[in-house]
């Protein structure tokens, strides 16, 4: 059996795993950072925010993680491997990591990490697996796909090849917990997190601050930081005057003063603003009419003038958008454009629709969430579209009846952000616009097209690369041609940061003020 | 002989103070019935789905069924509520959707602050409201009546969150005496600017109300024996009008209960107070019912009873009232 293994891992194609650099730097202190808000669990089979992931990424290690340039590295893996067929991969666990309450880390943690948060919030993270769907829908006891070939190798078997699967294996759902913990503790492990992280959990006062402190047992040897603080604190005028008075050592620039920021004397060289991996766009249910006719969707496309949103409201802080898929994202193409800024053109199409001059179209309602930013740029929108004779109504709501209207299709016309969960492709175009994800799972705009669907499927289990990425750019180039989705700018991170902070990750991921930077790397010059 | 008296009329207070306390307290039950059947009725009428706001972007239909299944949001709507009666009756306010936790834990957590910050801003309102109410009462139509009512008008009408922000840039930022936001570790220091902020609208409040109630019993007759019969203006005013003019502002501070409730969730907003106010705000943008309806029951519990303590201070300060339910 030992044989057969070693020969079967042999005849696999390896793969090349990024090497992390080693941490260097001063030990000791404690670095402030700040949450806009209490993150609801610590747990991460139960987290679906960014707050929450920002912890759990300190307390917790999955197999991989990503690095600033978001490559894959080794974390509680040591090493890959993935079958030629690319359906089962093979990880070699780190042999000696301890869990904070000391236990050694064995590779039965692993499954049974991976089937407690495959019934959690992200199944689909998890779902790749054979035999997945039949445990979590609870017609099987466990996942069949995931085998445990001796206490410190495990293999995963997929139904078929997947090209993002180790972002997956990366992703924070992924994170290795011991049992015995989640047993002692039931729900209140969510409150007392115990994972392999550089940094073990100390304490939560709900609504005040987190505090995490170094683990010194950590496999890649003790964090450089003593502590780490998380303070929580809603509005962002606050935030910024506890960094301003010197009580935070990072932190988000306030909305609108970025360009000031930037400017001031006193903060020279401690702003930063970095592109991150999501995109503000706007959609259109296309069950919904008038918005089944790609005619007038195009007319709206033509007629949004994203520039103003860009430079005026948002100060040159954020990236102008062609197309969905953001810049700092693998597979991104300069080649995929955006329908241009042509009124003529759109009120073409919107008469070729038989609303000529917008005669004889009812005032569209435009659904966003509830924000300053949101309702200045419905504004500019409301504005924009007049000009071709489109009446739009401001529909403002609360996320919660936002997303509620936006998911059972009630919403024709909407705002969506969309932030990657990892940098491919796939978890932006295939999830956005596959008919399989029609409604909640992604596509809100219900759109079905057989040959986007194709491109997706076949795009989604080749192995990275120019051939994958360009079936993708195809994709992309048709949603935008057919107007399902209209691009306005790709965000960005933007941050303020004491200049004795050093080691501070500034990846695509990492977006202020929930920064999912490794604080391991963290250190403090002063 | 003195002593029974006393015993007398400790026992006759207790008796008339007795009445309206049970009183009240029976009344509160139809009341807070009818305050949770009203939010679980507006919860269910708003739009927005408790699962679906705990699923982030990205939610799995089948993940969201389970978990539609676990907090028990496939039952028909009477059934879910009166399994939260049924269970309310057991002293148990259910389990937060958001924190997965009892909701008594989580409003257990947050009520110190809440309480500390309500007491430091009642205290505040009070003592500050009274004396400015007083000292313009003292001199009216002065300078220093006008200008003070102006304060109390400026109290009354600047909005929470502005007021908040603008302590926090002077005392915090730009004098560095008190720390921006947070809870500290329960010191004083980290109390002082949200508890100015909470109470300067109901000082003023107090202030006016004080002053006008003041004027008003400064112009009886037994002021002008007293002043006659040669008191100081100190003594008159302390001793005789005071007590007298209480009453109103009492009203004025029990009826103010609302506006610390009204003003809580923007102070902790604004200097990140762990309090109820910011918890109940999260609960209703998550759609965390169990959490809303605990809170917003607190909250009922809190104006009902302090209704109640407006009342027992009225006998308390004013004799008539207990010789008149007396006889």
């Amino acid at each position: 059996m030992c044989l057969l293994v070693v020969a079967m891992v042999v005849a696999m194609a390896s793969l090349s795993l990024a090497q992390t650099p080693e941490v260097t730097g001063k030990a000791g202190g404690t670095l402030r950072a700040v949450f806009s808000s209490d993150p609801p669990t610590l747990d991460p089979a139960h987290a679906t925010d960014l707050t929450s992931s920002a912890v759990i990424r300190q307390v917790f290690d999955a197999l991989l993680e990503l690095d600033e340039q978001l490559r894959i590295v080794p974390a509680l893996a040591r090493s890959s491997t993935v079958s030629p067929d690319q359906r089962v991969y093979t990880f070699q666990l780190r042999g000696g990591v301890r869990f904070h309450n000391g236990r050694e880390l064995k590779a039965a943690d692993v499954k049974y990490s991976f089937e407690r948060a495959a019934k959690g919030k992200r199944p689909w993270v998890f779902e790749k697996i054979s035999g997945a769907h039949a445990f979590i829908s609870g017609s099987v006891g466990d996942i069949a796909g995931i085998r445990l070939v001796d206490d410190l190798t495990v293999e995963l078997r997929l139904d078929q090849p997947f090209a993002p699967f180790l972002f997956l294996i990366a992703y924070d759902a992924a994170s290795i917990v011991p049992r015995e913990e989640v047993d002692k503790q039931g729900t209140g492990f969510a409150s007392h997190p115990v994972g392999t992280g550089a940094f073990r959990f100390v304490s939560w006062r709900r609504d005040d601050q987190v505090v995490l402190e170094r683990f010194p047992e950590h496999f890649r040897g003790p964090a450089l930081l003593d502590r780490v603080v998380f303070r929580i604190i809603p509005a962002e005028i606050t935030r910024y005057n506890e960094y301003v008075t010197g009580q935070l050592d990072v932190t988000d620039i306030p909305t609108g003063r970025c360009r000031a920021v930037q400017a001031d004397s006193r903060l020279k060289g401690e702003a930063a603003v970095w592109p991150t991996l999501g995109t503000h766009g706007l959609r259109f249910n296309v069950e919904r009419p008038p918005f089944g006719d790609a005619r007038v969707r195009r007319a709206v496309a033509h007629a949004v003038d994203p520039s103003i949103i860009v430079q005026r409201l948002l100060e040159g802080c954020v990236l102008p958008a062609k197309g969905v898929i953001p810049p700092s994202l693998p597979g991104f193409s300069p080649d995929v454009k955006r329908l241009p800024l042509d009124r003529e053109r759109a009120r073409k199409l919107l008469a070729d629709a038989g609303f000529p001059g917008g005669r004889g179209l009812p005032p569209i309602a435009f659904n966003f969430n509830t924000s300053d930013l949101n309702q200045r740029i419905a504004e500019v929108l409301q504005a924009q579209l007049k000009e071709i004779g489109i009446q739009l109504e401001l529909r403002r709501l609360d996320w919660a009846a936002h997303i509620k209207l936006v998911d059972e299709g009630s919403a024709g016309f909407f705002r969506q952000g969309w932030i990657a969960d990892y940098p491919d492709p796939e978890n932006f175009l295939t999830v956005l616009f596959h008919s399989r994800n029609a409604g909640a799972a992604g596509n809100t705009s219900r759109y079905r097209n057989p040959k986007l669907d194709r491109l997706f499927d076949e795009a989604d289990a080749m192995p990275s690369g120019p051939a994958r990425y360009k079936r993708y750019a195809e994709a992309e180039q048709i949603v935008l041609n057919d107007a399902v989705w209209i691009s306005l700018y790709h965000y960005t991170s933007r941050a303020l940061i004491k200049p004795y902070v050093k080691g501070f990750e500034r990846s695509a991921q990492s977006s202020a003020p929930e920064f999912l930077a490794p604080l391991r790397k963290v250190w403090l010059d002063r | 002989m003195a002593g029974s008296l006393s015993d007398d009329a400790a026992a006759g207070l207790l008796a008339d103070l007795g009445r309206p306390v049970v009183g009240r307290l029976v009344a509160l039950v139809p009341v807070l019935f009818g305050i949770t059947l009203l939010v679980f009725l507006l919860n269910a009428i708003a739009l927005g789905d408790p699962a679906r706001a705990a699923m982030g972007q990205r939610a799995d239909p089948e993940a969201l069924e389970r978990l539609r299944h676990e907090y028990a949001l496939d039952r028909p709507l009477p059934v879910q509520y009166a399994r939260w009666i049924a269970r309310l009756m057991r002293g148990d306010l259910g389990r937060s959707f958001r924190e997965q936790r009892p909701v008594l834990d989580v409003l257990a957590e947050r009520a110190p602050a809440t309480i500390r910050l309500a007491l430091a801003a009642t205290v505040i309102s009070i003592v500050l409201g009274m004396g400015i109410g007083a000292l313009a009462a003292a001199r009216p139509g002065s300078a220093l009546d006008h200008t003070l009512m102006a304060v109390a008008v400026l109290g009354i009408s600047t909005p929470v969150f502005w007021l908040g922000m603008m302590l926090s840039l002077v005392f915090a930022v730009t004098l560095d005496w008190l720390p921006v936001s947070g809870y500290g570790e329960g010191n004083w220091a980290h109390l002082v600017l949200p508890a100015l902020t909470l109470g300067a609208l109901h000082t003023g409040t107090v202030a006016r109300m004080m002053r006008s109630s003041l004027l008003e019993v400064i112009r009886q007759d037994y002021i002008s024996a007293a002043r006659a019969k040669g008191l100081s203006e100190m003594s008159v005013l302390g001793k005789h009008a005071l007590r007298n003019a209480l009453i109103p502002v009492v009203t004025v501070i029990g009826i103010g209960l609302a506006d610390l409730l009204v003003g809580a969730p923007l102070t902790e907003t604004v200097f990140a107070w762990p309090g109820l106010g910011r918890l109940l705000v999260a609960a209703v943008g998550q759609r965390d019912l169990p959490v809303v309806m605990g809170a917003v029951l607190v909250f009922a519990l809190v104006y009902v009873l302090g209704n109640l303590l407006v009342d027992l201070a009225y006998l308390a300060i004013d004799p008539r009232l207990r010789d008149g339910r007396a006889s």
